[in-house]
């Protein structure tokens, strides 16, 4: 990081800087964020040579030599691991699922997708969520499908072997019985958990290829679609609509926004997280409270 | 276990059959929805896909006819769009706004007409869109509104967006719009603002 102090960042520069990153990409920054938004960019001005913020945020403006980008990629942690972000599925378990299944014919299978699902830690992840912690989890059928545009990802999800970083959020006991020791700092998903599991490519913007993975009643999209451009986040979000069942829920990262991509879906707020539905038609039913 | 590994079947819903500008005015929304998604690599449909947006009510179904009117992305689909930021309908403004911001490019071309429009609540929703384009394009399109405008409520809104995206060279025309408009304390309050964001990055950018 250097001996330079981090910019100090007026309170009109970090407004105009949320602005930005709102209009631009549909991340949403609060107050609360400051510490955090602060060091990336500090990290970016070191990083293309800028004195000042202004300096930075002209560049940033301009979009010169994809800063955009830059900055998206040191904002959103491109690894990925397990339970990442698990006050969503907090929010699966004790609010989305129980809507979903009341809405379920006798042994019609409540269906979840993870799209973009990397190399697998989401889509195992939503599998243990469920088995260690939805009540009801044996009263249903219940699919769960990874997808991504990188087969190499995918191939590597299916075998599904991960190091111990993957793996720092789970007890000791999740990963005894989820995981099988494959070598010094490496554990194998265990065979049940990969079979519980079905993995597809896709390109969430043809719509031949969202078309054939079916409809679903839940469908985690987080961190990929701030990475579109507004053209491609229209036809994503048209088809993630198109692959949701009316009354399905979409939960995007926690930096997104789906007000600011599409007006296709409602906002629902729950105690744990802020998710987005496809309207069914029918009265929102009240969160638990 | 009770989760359950099914692959996905490949079998997609049905496709469109038939023909899908016909198909706009289907009283099934379905219909209307698939036939709007289905026109987005026809630039022909241009005239039938704005005829729909005229008369069609549902929000998902306008969703996607703008949508497709992005994806065309010529001139004329952007000005189709357009003629939307007009309608007194505030859900199709809106709807027309965001399609002509996901085509930057196409925006670029047609702006400097938009900023004509005799229309000046039209004028003042396009200066929102020049947030869209390159920061020296917004300049030179919004200094030239500046030179001229009339309307101090246009200014307003066209030096709200040269204080985020304008460049150095705003300054002369931010400060002959502050001159002609003496009586405008708020304008001059703006302007004021402006100049100082851009004055500032001019300084930074030069070191």
């Amino acid at each position: 990081m250097g001996d330079r102090e981090p910019p100090s960042i007026s309170e009109d520069e970090f407004a105009r800087l949320c602005d930005f990153f709102y209009r631009r990409t549909g991340m949403i920054f609060t107050e609360a964020k400051r510490y955090y938004i602060e060091r990336r960019v500090f990290e970016r001005m070191l990083a293309t040579d800028s004195a000042t913020f202004a300096q930075y945020f002209a560049r940033l403006r301009m979009d010169l030599d994809s800063e955009i980008e830059e900055i998206i990629n040191a904002f959103t942690v491109n690894e990925t691991y397990f339970y990442r972000e698990d006050h969503q599925f907090h929010c699966l378990t004790t609010d989305l699922l129980r809507l979903r299944a009341a809405q379920k014919a006798p042994g019609e299978a409540i269906r979840i997708w993870s799209v973009p699902c990397s190399t697998g830690e989401e889509p195992y992840s939503i599998a243990m969520w469920l088995l260690e912690n939805w009540p009801e989890v044996d009263k249903h059928d219940i699919e769960i499908l990874g997808s991504d545009i990188d087969t190499r990802a995918l191939n590597a999800a299916r075998e599904g072997l991960y190091g111990a970083r993957a793996l720092s959020r789970l007890t000791p006991d999740l990963i005894d019985r989820y995981f099988e020791k494959a070598g010094e700092e490496t554990w194998q998903a265990a065979q049940e958990l990969r079979e519980s599991v079905a993995f597809s490519p896709v390109n969430l913007i043809v719509n031949a290829e969202t078309r054939a993975q079916g409809v679903f009643d839940v469908i985690f999209c987080r961190n990929v679609l701030i990475y579109f451009n507004d053209e491609s986040r229209r036809v994503a979000a048209e088809n993630l609509f198109e692959c949701l069942k009316p009354g399905g829920f979409i939960c995007l990262g926690h930096t997104e926004s789906m007000s600011r991509i599409s007006p296709l879906f409602e906002v629902r707020r729950y105690a744990d997280a802020i998710v987005y539905q496809r309207p069914s038609g029918k009265p929102e039913e009240a969160p638990r409270g | 276990m009770p989760l359950i590994r099914r692959d996905p079947s490949g079998a997609s819903a049905p496709k469109l059959e038939g023909d899908a500008v016909t198909q706009l005015s289907d009283a099934n929304p379905d219909v209307r929805w698939k036939a709007a998604r289905a026109l987005g690599k026809q630039p022909d449909a241009v005239p039938a896909l704005a005829a729909a947006l005229h008369t069609e009510t549902l929000p998902q179904v306008r969703e996607a006819i703008f949508t497709s009117l992005v994806l065309i992305r010529t001139d004329a689909s952007a000005r189709a769009a357009a003629e939307f930021v007009r309608s007194e309908d505030a859900a199709l403004r809106s709807g027309a706004l965001d399609a002509l911001a996901a085509m930057p490019d196409v925006v670029e071309r047609i702006l400097s007409s938009l900023l004509q429009d005799a229309d000046s609540d039209v004028r003042i929703l396009s200066c929102d869109l020049a947030r869209t384009v390159p920061g020296d394009v917004a300049t030179r399109l919004l200094g030239a509104l500046l030179q001229a405008e009339a309307e101090p409520n246009v200014c307003g809104a066209a030096v709200e967006v040269l204080a985020e995206v304008g460049t150095a060279d705003a300054i002369g025309p931010l400060t002959a719009c502050k001159a002609r408009f003496p009586g405008e304390a708020f304008l001059g309050f703006a302007i004021d603002d402006a100049i100082e964001r851009v004055g500032a990055e001019r300084l930074d950018m030069n070191g």
